[in-house]
């Protein structure tokens, strides 16, 4: 049953995707009425169906890379919620839709069959540290595609083009990218300190010799200094994306070596 | 020709197309006159209601007049004759100056011409917000001298509703299309709102302190001045005081050291040579730690190097980039206009058999009165047999014979509402 929910949040976010695009390239307002509402709906059913998929599964935390996806996307679309009810635009849809799309499509039509035999599972301890650090991404990526959009802006601007679509100004994509940055950062610090405390009391020190573990905490050093930074240089447009870019590839990076590290890994063939 | 039983609307006016302002300027009626101009429009002979839409592009003269029913034909030059006198008498203007420049529009065109108005189809600049808000005005001032009653009362209203209808389900008022505002819209793509923004007006001019102006509107709170005559600085500076404006006259020599802090310049000096240079561009986004400045120059010869524009968070538009924006702006709107002129025909559709329906109900008021008349009647004849009845079977013959009558009249009601619907106008 989980799965066609999922279904029917997939089909919702591809609606929703399609109907940001008159709304944000060709200003046309009236189809947020159709975007908005769809989303909405998408993160409900989205919701239900993890709720589901993680009962169903008798643990509390999503144990593979589909339902890690899944939890991802409905982050993402959360995000781009909050965004719209704070600053009353739709153009971060245009690129954030169709990744929620993306991440929920594979998981509803091929769910993972990964299981796992980490003894903490059940604790809420840890679903909150991936729940953080998760958040956290979320964030990093909405900053990237805030700063991406600002770039676009930026670009129109100044070609002087005599059909600008509405996109929002630029001092609102680079708000967005800040706060988002600032919102993450405490979220992926708890999230990390969660998880070395786990790590502690279960592993021992010799966790954090594991080269997946000193990525992560170099991703922390990396985030900081990109908000510090940010914050006291005003750092906008190209430089910022490419500041941006560099920190989500730092990010990818720590989420691909789940797949190598020895002592992180949440899911065993 | 057929007419609705409420009188026969007629519109005279003259407007931009067809009158060069030197006659229009012969018409206009200031906001002050026009509640005693129409309180005179109305004592003419034969008008019931009245309505005067004065506006610099426009004076229109919207009335209800009597039913004429014998030689309708024969009384249409009277119509005109009567609003002519009018305009003549009130303006003092010879027939011979006005005839070449009057249009006039009759019941259905009245309305359709009306709703184009409102909507700002008929506008100089089409989609201009201002003319609704003056159709407004023009109503509540008829309405107060009491020229506006019942049918000129439902078809303002109707033309409120279209005016919205268009602004809503079209374009046509959503870009910009002077110079002004086309800064203010690009000053608002940059930085959003324009709250506690700092604007600096270099050099002076009437179309960059308007631009000025306009940003103030829309919420920029502080304006700093620079000119090389010191005392022309300060003039400027003093015209824009407002409490909630801070104004300040900044030495010409210090140009380079104040202007980080504005948000947006305005130049518009006389100088041959550049003003601002990239490397100005470059020192003064270092200074603001990179939040961006739009400089908006509408100097000829340029004051600003187009070359600033290359550095990052810099915006530099001079007046050809602006005038380009609007065109282009302006060329959307007739794009908008189209889709606009279709709501409007509908709307006059809608709006005509509506009256049609008006006009059928004295007819099926009195065929209804007929048949309950008849149905009493009826009943009090078979008074006598009915006795018998106890109240429930009364009321159970009372209901039969109501429902037998609403029955009997429906073909008949409906044939009339369609009669008057599908009756010519004209």
């Amino acid at each position: 049953m989980s799965l066609l929910w999922l279904k029917v949040a997939v089909v919702l976010y591809g609606i929703a995707a399609l109907a940001v695009l008159p709304v944000a390239l060709y200003d046309r307002p009236r189809w947020r009425h159709i975007a908005i509402p769809a989303t909405v709906a998408a993160v409900f059913f989205h919701f239900v169906s993890l709720a589901e998929m993680l009962n169903a599964a008798h643990h509390r935390l999503p144990v593979d890379t589909h339902e890690t996806q899944t939890l991802l996307g409905l982050l993402l679309a959360l995000a781009f919620l909050v965004v719209y009810w704070r600053y009353k635009t739709v153009s971060l849809g245009i690129f954030l839709l169709p990744i929620c799309f993306l991440l929920g499509l594979v998981p509803a039509f091929h769910p993972g069959q990964e299981s796992t035999s980490f003894p903490l599972i059940h604790t809420g301890w840890i679903f909150l540290h991936v729940a953080l650090l998760l958040a956290a991404y979320a964030a990093l990526l909405l900053s990237l595609l805030a700063s991406l959009l600002y770039l676009i802006q930026e670009r129109r601007l100044k070609q002087k083009s005599s059909t600008l679509p509405s996109l929002p100004p630029l001092e609102t994509t680079d708000q967005i990218a800040l706060k988002a940055l600032l919102f993450g950062l405490p979220c992926m610090t708890a999230g990390l300190l969660i998880g070395s405390l786990i790590a502690q009391a279960t592993v021992g020190a010799s966790y954090f010799r594991d080269p997946k573990i000193l990525l992560a905490f170099a991703m922390w050093l990396v985030y900081v200094a990109m908000i510090y930074i940010r914050r006291h240089s005003g750092l906008r447009g190209r430089r910022a994306v490419y500041l941006s870019s560099f920190v989500f590839l730092v990010v990818l990076a720590v989420w691909a070596a789940n797949q190598f590290s020895s002592v992180h890994r949440f899911t065993a063939p | 020709m057929s007419t609705t039983t409420q009188g026969r609307l007629v519109l005279l006016g003259i407007n931009h197309n067809t009158a060069p302002i030197e006659v229009r300027e012969r018409l206009a009626i200031p906001a002050s006159r026009l509640a005693e101009a129409t309180r005179t429009l109305l004592h003419q002979p034969g008008i019931r209601e009245g309505l005067i839409l004065s506006t610099c592009n426009r004076v229109e003269l919207l009335t209800l007049q009597d039913e004429i029913s014998d030689g309708v034909e024969a009384a249409q030059p009277q119509i005109r004759t009567n609003l002519l006198t009018f305009l003549q008498e009130y303006f003092s203007v010879p027939p011979a100056d006005l005839q070449p420049h009057l249009y006039e529009f009759r019941e259905r065109e009245a309305v359709r011409h009306l709703f184009r108005v409102a909507s700002s189809l008929d506008s100089m600049v089409v989609g201009e917000p201002q003319i609704l808000g003056q159709v407004k005005e023009a109503y509540t001032i008829a309405r107060e001298t009491g020229a506006v009653s019942t049918h000129l009362e439902l078809l303002l209203q109707r033309t409120f509703t279209v005016a919205k209808k268009v602004r809503s389900e079209t374009q046509i008022g959503s870009s910009s299309v002077s110079i002004a505002s086309v800064a203010v819209d690009l000053a608002r793509k940059i930085f959003g709102s324009l709250y506690g923004k700092t604007v600096l007006l270099v050099g002076a001019g009437k179309m960059s302190e308007l631009a000025a102006r306009h940003l103030i509107e829309h919420g920029a709170s502080a304006i700093l001045v620079a000119n090389r005559t010191e005392s022309r600085a300060k003039k400027i500076a003093a015209d824009f005081a407002d409490p909630t404006v801070h104004t300040e006259a900044i030495p010409f020599d210090d140009l380079y050291t104040q202007a980080p802090r504005a948000d947006i310049v305005i130049t518009s000096t006389g100088a041959p040579q550049k003003i601002f240079g990239r490397s100005h561009g470059q020192h003064f986004l270092h200074s603001r730690r990179n939040r961006p400045m739009f400089f908006i120059d509408i100097a000829v010869p340029r004051d600003v190097d187009p070359r600033m524009n290359e550095v990052e968070g810099c915006f530099v538009y001079d007046i050809d980039d602006l005038q380009q924006v609007a065109a282009a702006n302006l060329a959307d709107r007739s794009r908008e206009a189209q889709a606009a002129e279709t709501i409007v025909s509908r709307e006059v559709d809608k709006y005509h058999e509506r009256l049609q329906s008006r006009d059928a109900v004295p007819a099926i008021k009195a065929l209804q009165q007929q048949a309950e008349e008849l149905r009493k009647a009826e009943l009090v004849r078979s008074q006598t047999k009915l006795a018998a009845l106890t109240p429930e079977q009364r009321e159970a013959v009372e209901a039969l014979t109501r429902s037998l009558t609403a029955k009997l009249l429906h073909p008949q009601l409906t044939a009339l509402r369609n009669s008057a619907r599908t009756k010519d106008p004209e």
